[in-house]
């Protein structure tokens, strides 16, 4: 298997203002999909907050927070994120949203997953004809996730041949290298639908429950180092759980369709 | 020396948000042979075209491709970079820790980028305590540790002296002369005229103008380039 050299794309966005400021850990593919765009400005309106994000994936990020780095991670990665509140990174874990994981291909499709029973009969189906496929291979939640379906079908992405392609890069550079191949890859729904680079490719099987993408909120632990601050990461996540917050997510569409929906509890 | 990373190309590209147009549509093939530098007024779209080119950006139209499609041989550093609650040694083993980098090799390398950009006598200080144009220069060697082939820049320069502006454009023309392909957005008409080969003029989300700066900076082809170079104020 050829592996390329894995990356993580650390991103900041960064606003310079009197407001106090915070950082949280992200994953790419909520990056991707532009709800930063619409929370973090209404975020900024309400509580007169900066929250700067460090994009990279939820294994990187979790990582982050166990340094100290940031003041909390929004990750989607259940059982990793119950091991980081486990060993006392997080004070806590609180989910927030969900969408899903869809299976993205070349409109020829020819290892036929449009007809797939399961997402494991999918993955069989793609092996089979060893078609090419593009992972994320950056120990991403979606890279994790695409794992796990390997496994649940009985095979070892060890001992694949060169049509398996991880190329180390966050959800948007990944399906840019799936397009420009014309390959199979995984990808959360959201930054799927909000994908502009589509060229040949198509949404061409969803729906098992597998395929469910939980996203959860962990403020990371402040007995770590003086300069986390908790306090704002508190109000941050009063914040991503008021309804406020329900109307931003469950309202962000493109093209009519909503890319997350909302399930915190109060 | 020219990155097999290149030519890029850009397509049709636009990019939206929330029902406005940020940028686009932009065509542009770049396939420099040093320097590029985008310049362009305040909310031009300079910093999207940036973040299109390194693929982190979203499109909403068009196309972007590269000759070779290897994102580990990118880099970006941004106006305001965040520097990690560690060490300055430590930021600067950071991306090499991320793709398992022996050991001994990281020390190698952090002790040359230490001497490199002069924090030796800082390397185990805490980052956050250095001053803006330190911050600035450990974020750039922190970018180059991995030896990209091509290092996005956005505004590096921006609310620094000009002492750390001057130690951060030789550090700059160091590295480019050693074959880093640098794509460099700025606001600094001298910065510009300092460091580009090739100029390409940003206006309202479009390319205005591109070509070689030298060419450009004597001969505006268009009023709106002329304007901006003679510091008019250009929408």
């Amino acid at each position: 298997m050829k592996r390329l050299l894995t990356t993580v794309a650390m991103l900041l966005w960064a606003q310079t203002s009197g407001a106090e400021e915070m950082r949280m850990a992200v994953t790419t593919s909520f990056d991707n999909s532009g709800l930063a765009d619409v929370l973090l400005p209404a975020i900024k309106a309400d509580l007169d907050l900066d929250v700067r994000l460090l994009v990279v994936g939820t294994g990187q990020a979790l990582r982050l927070g166990e340094a100290g780095d940031v003041d909390a991670v929004l990750v989607h990665s259940k059982a990793a994120e119950e091991e980081f509140v486990a060993a006392g990174h997080g004070t806590h874990r609180r989910e927030i949203m969900y969408n899903d994981f869809v299976f993205v291909g070349p409109k020829a499709d020819p290892a036929a997953i449009v007809d797939a029973a399961s997402a494991a009969d999918a993955v069989q189906r793609i092996e089979a004809a060893q078609a090419p496929f593009v992972s994320r291979g950056d120990d991403s939640g979606t890279h994790k996730a695409e794992q796990k379906i390997w496994a649940s079908a009985g095979l070892d992405i060890a001992g694949f041949g060169d049509w398996y392609r991880p190329v180390g890069a966050g959800m948007g550079a990944a399906l840019n290298t799936a397009s420009g191949m014309n390959a199979y890859i995984v990808s959360d729904r959201a930054s799927w639908l909000n994908f502009g680079n589509k060229g040949d490719l198509a949404l061409l099987y969803s729906g098992d429950p597998a395929l469910f993408n939980q996203y959860a909120l962990l403020p990371v632990n402040p007995d770590k180092n003086d300069s986390i601050r908790n306090d704002l990461a508190v109000k941050l996540e009063a914040w991503l759980t008021s309804p406020r917050a329900a109307a931003l997510i469950n309202g962000y569409k493109i093209n009519g369709e909503a890319l997350f929906v909302f399930n915190a509890t109060p | 020396m020219v990155s097999v990373l290149f030519p890029l190309t850009l397509q049709g590209v636009a990019v939206r948000r929330q029902g406005k147009r940020i940028i686009g549509p932009i065509d542009l093939v770049l396939n420099p042979q040093g320097p590029t530098i985008v310049i362009g007024p305040n909310g031009s779209g300079k910093t999207t075209l940036l973040r299109v080119m390194h693929g982190v950006e979203r499109i909403n139209a068009g196309s972007v491709s590269w000759a070779a499609q290897d994102r580990s041989k990118h880099a970006f550093v941004f106006q305001s970079p965040i520097v990690l609650r560690r060490s300055v040694a430590e930021n600067l083993a950071y991306p090499l820790r991320l793709v398992r980098t022996p050991a001994a090799q990281i020390r190698e390398t952090v002790a040359y980028w230490l001497d490199r950009i002069g924090l030796g006598s800082v390397q185990n200080s805490p980052a956050t305590r250095l001053s803006g144009g330190e911050r600035q220069k450990l974020a750039i060697a922190r970018a180059l540790v991995r030896k990209p082939d091509v290092l996005f820049l956005d505004e590096p320069c921006a609310n620094l002296d000009g002492h750390a502006t001057h130690e951060i454009e030789t550090l700059l023309q160091e590295i480019s002369a050693a074959g880093t392909q640098l794509v460099m957005a700025t606001h600094d008409m001298g910065q510009a005229r300092r460091l580009a080969r090739d100029l390409v003029f940003v206006l309202d989300g479009k390319i205005h103008e591109t070509g070689l700066a030298s060419e450009k900076f004597a001969a505006p082809q268009t009023a709106a380039l002329a304007a901006f170079l003679r510091g008019d104020i250009v929408r």
